[in-house]
């Protein structure tokens, strides 16, 4: 049986690999109603948030995840926690967290919610 | 040498947009880049840079992002206890001389009246965007302002002895040795350096009488 834990490794997966070597695809993970927090700031909508991916001004970047931890929720869906630590540009890692609401469309998952920040201290 | 306990030591904030130069630039400093020390919880790396001067040893702390800024800004920590700054922008993108206020805002607003140096990198380029006559805003606001290309070098120790000068209180503060630098990577010609020096002449206000530099 596929767990809520297996799926959200499999998601979680994908998305770094896409967002570490092509965020411009990172749309196809999105839709028209999903909101992105990032550092504060509220994105809504696909066009928006993949904007919001490109614009980022980095080059290389690379995540590492360090714990993941996701559970069943209604309807149909599944809350995915992640902390990890990311390194960009060649610069020492820094340690983030980042929360998906993901819903299910047919056989699919896509992104409804997503709440990123660095864990920085201060 | 100094027992390092007893050198004067200064927390030294280095802000400005993500792709300036500020790494490249505090990385030229080859005994500060050997003994710096990553704060993971703050994601900042403290590179020690040492300067021999006729008042004895300075140690500059300087605090250098791994990033954080390119995620939407600095948090309070970075900036808490600066004792000096070095504003940095990109003399070849006008959008970074443009969020130059922006930084200074954060800077004085959590460290308050903290001597801070302007800093127009990568003059080495040919193609400039931001012209010397064209940088005003130390004017308004009271900063130095010094044009530096961390890859050739070039006025490498120029902000730090204006900082040590304004922190020591002490206009005759003179560096006596040269820190060991890494080779440039581009090379500026005299002919390059004069036509700079000459342009920010023509650039400066009416000198003043007290002049405190």
């Amino acid at each position: 049986m596929t767990t809520p834990q297996d799926i959200a490794n499999q998601f979680v997966q994908f998305y770094y690999n896409t967002f570490d070597t092509n965020r411009a695809a990172l749309g196809s993970l999105y839709r028209e109603s999903s909101s992105l927090t990032w550092e504060g700031r509220t994105f809504s909508a696909t066009n928006n948030i993949v904007e919001h991916f490109t614009s980022l001004p980095f080059e290389k970047v690379a995540h590492q995840v360090t714990t993941l931890d996701a559970q069943a929720a209604s309807p149909a869906s599944l809350i995915v926690m992640v902390t990890g630590a990311l390194a960009i540009d060649g610069a020492p890692p820094m340690q983030y967290s980042q929360c998906f609401h993901l819903l299910q469309d047919g056989g699919s998952f896509y992104v409804f919610n997503d709440l990123f920040r660095l864990n920085l201290s201060g | 040498m100094a027992d390092p306990a007893n050198i004067p030591t200064f927390k030294l904030v280095l802000v400005g947009d993500g792709g300036t130069g500020k790494t490249t630039f505090v990385k030229r400093h080859l005994t500060g880049e050997f003994e710096k020390k990553y704060i993971a919880t703050l994601g900042v790396e403290v590179h020690p840079l040492q300067f021999s001067t006729n008042f004895g040893t300075l140690l500059f702390n300087v605090w250098d992002t791994a990033g954080q800024e390119k995620f939407g800004g600095l948090r309070d920590g970075y900036y808490i206890q600066g004792q000096c700054g070095i504003i940095m922008f990109d003399v070849t993108s006008r959008i970074t001389y443009k969020n130059v206020p922006n930084w200074h805002r954060d800077l004085e607003r959590v460290c308050e009246h903290i001597p801070i140096v302007l800093c127009g990198n990568k003059v080495d380029v040919k193609e400039r965007k931001i012209k010397t006559g064209a940088v005003t805003f130390h004017r308004k606001k009271n900063l130095q302002y010094f044009e530096i290309s961390a890859k050739s070098n070039y006025n490498f120790e120029k902000p730090f002895l204006w900082l040590a000068r304004k922190l020591v209180g002490n206009p005759n503060l003179e560096f006596i040795a040269s820190p060991a630098l890494a080779p440039p990577e581009v090379n500026l010609s005299d002919e390059q350096k004069r036509e700079m020096e000459a342009a920010l002449a023509a650039a400066a206000p009416l000198p003043d009488d007290d002049e405190d530099l």
